[in-house]
């Protein structure tokens, strides 16, 4: 997903599960800030490079895929872009390793939803927002998984996109120049035959286009043993979108439990129209549109994200005062977010994320896990 | 890069450069070496392909590749080790299209790097026009072919030196882009 999904509408959610147009700025900007909070800006701004949610393009060209190197990356996509749907997933006659890598495909309504939703509560605006970005990224990502590997995140050349009719999808190795949508071409990674590729991360064999709330496309997931998927974005946006504000009322404490499956639909009942509309959208990006139906909910201008808006304040903050500036509070959240992933994905008996190991001292779950 | 990346692309390095120093003071009998030691490799990235084709790519969709792949290398193998025979010229000229070719890739993802707003390009495009040279050098020594050893071990040390600066220098040098 991309800045119209992860700022705008996740605005408009936290707006629609009740909180205030200054509160609805403060997840959503958090839940943004994921997407840029790398070890370059971490390190510019003076913050533990260990908090990183993203990696930039020319960071990970510089990432080693060795065991340790496979790990980081790991980490990082794994816990915040590609959350695991199911990390005790069977499949017969597949080698450890193959099921390693399997069992991190991403998707909606995992068991590791429920603990981000869970360990977010009480915790502040930023972990909402950070919690709101990984239930999004659940349903824009689902079917790739947040490690290297050609055998998961491959794609080949059957790959259509749903307009009047089934189109194929033409792909170029261009990450300068923007995506045609006008005539259905993407730039995506290069096919490199070595299995931990930077290149085989994620959904970046098909480009940003998984990524685009308009599209409804066919392909041989090489995962899914020749059967063809059908992926149905705008649907699928609408889910993630009403499971947002479902997710934002518990965590507001309008309800008392968040359980998998669950949706507020009765937001379509008045805007169903509206969001469909901006769904379906044929755009690059979809910014003015959640923009302006942000503006109309709320009845307040939503300034445009500003990547240096918390930065000086975090800067000037003595040791002891970061953890309350509002990047210290992201930080705290990021760090817990990423070691209960890696957490659970090391008892699974998955060492993809590396090690992680329960620490005594501190109260509480956010103290309780360090990332080794 | 964690200290045990450092560490493990020191001890690399130095392996390069310990190999690149004994082939250079036998030219003449490290001929047969090198091949062996391209045959090997070839041999051994052949068997590691088949290897992933049973264990992990024979479930995925279009994993055949790396059956073909495999078995494509091992055949490669087996002609580089009876290369013995074979003019030396050809070795030569394998040389050229190689380093030539790495060293355009160099390039291209060097001004890549500058493209993106990066300062720190310096290291690909000096790696980029080093191997380019080294190109032009066996063209033009094409009838010396025992220059063949020198320039495979002039390769080696440069190999090895790179370990040394990529496990020593600094991994937050990229800038930050917006």
């Amino acid at each position: 997903m991309q800045e119209d999904f992860h700022y705008y509408a996740t605005y408009c959610a936290a707006f629609l599960a009740g909180f205030s147009h200054e509160e609805s700025l403060d997840i959503c900007y958090s839940a943004q800030f994921v997407d840029l909070c790398s070890r370059t800006l971490l390190s510019k701004i003076g913050g533990p490079l260990n908090a990183a949610t993203t990696q930039l393009q020319l960071e990970m060209m510089d990432a080693r895929t060795d065991i340790i190197g496979l790990q980081d990356i790991t980490r990082i996509w794994a816990s915040f872009h590609f959350l695991p749907a199911d990390l005790y997933a069977k499949k017969e006659k597949r080698t450890k390793r193959y099921m390693d890598r399997y069992r991190l495909i991403c998707g909606p309504n995992g068991d590791l939803l429920v603990k981000t939703v869970e360990i977010a509560k009480g915790n502040g605006l930023q972990h909402i927002g950070i919690a709101m970005h990984v239930l999004a990224d659940t349903w824009a990502h689902r079917y790739f998984a947040g490690t290297p590997s050609l055998v998961i995140n491959n794609t080949d050349d059957h790959f259509y996109e749903l307009r009047d009719e089934w189109r194929k999808v033409k792909f170029r190795h261009n990450p300068s120049a923007p995506d045609d949508i006008e005539n259905g071409l993407y730039s995506n990674s290069l096919f490199q035959s070595r299995e931990n590729s930077i290149m085989n991360l994620g959904h970046g064999r098909a480009g940003h286009f998984p990524d685009y709330s308009f599209a409804t496309y066919k392909y041989l997931p090489a995962w899914g043993e020749y059967q063809e998927i059908i992926k149905d974005n705008p649907s699928d946006y609408k889910k993630a979108f009403s499971q947002m504000i479902y997710a934002m009322k518990y965590l507001k404490g309008s309800i008392d439990t968040f359980e998998k499956g669950r949706y507020e639909d009765s937001v379509f009942e008045k805007y169903g129209d509206r969001i469909d509309s901006i769904l379906r959208k044929r755009q690059l990006n979809a910014c003015s549109d959640w923009k302006a139906f942000g503006e109309e909910l709320s009845g307040h201008e939503i300034e445009d994200f500003d990547i240096e808006k918390y930065q000086e304040e975090y800067q000037k903050a003595g040791k002891k005062e970061k953890d309350g500036t509002y990047i210290g509070g992201f930080i705290v959240a990021a760090k817990a977010q990423k070691a209960m992933v890696t957490g659970e994905i090391f008892k699974s008996g998955n060492r993809l994320a590396g090690l992680s190991k329960i620490i005594s001292k501190g109260k509480g779950i956010l103290k309780l896990l360090k990332i080794k | 890069m964690t200290q045990f990346q450092r560490v493990k692309s020191i001890l690399y390095g130095i392996l390069l450069i310990s190999i690149a120093i004994l082939i250079m003071s036998f030219p003449a009998e490290s001929y047969t070496f090198i091949l062996a030691l391209i045959g090997t490799g070839f041999f051994l990235s052949g068997v590691s392909t088949l290897v992933y084709y049973f264990t992990m790519s024979r479930f995925m969709v279009g994993g055949k590749r790396s059956l073909y792949t495999g078995a494509i290398m091992i055949d490669f193998a087996l002609l580089t080790l009876s290369f013995n025979d074979v003019p030396r010229v050809y070795v030569l000229l394998y040389f050229a299209v190689l380093h030539a070719f790495t060293g355009l890739i160099e390039i291209l993802r060097a001004n890549e790097t500058r493209r993106n707003g990066s300062k720190h390009f310096k290291l690909k495009l000096s790696h980029g026009i080093m191997d380019v040279m080294l190109a032009l050098i066996c063209i033009i020594f094409i009838k010396d072919t025992i220059i063949a050893v020198f320039i495979y071990g002039f390769g080696l040390v440069y190999s090895g030196i790179m370990h040394f600066i990529s496990a020593f220098r600094r991994t937050t040098m990229l800038q930050y882009i917006p």
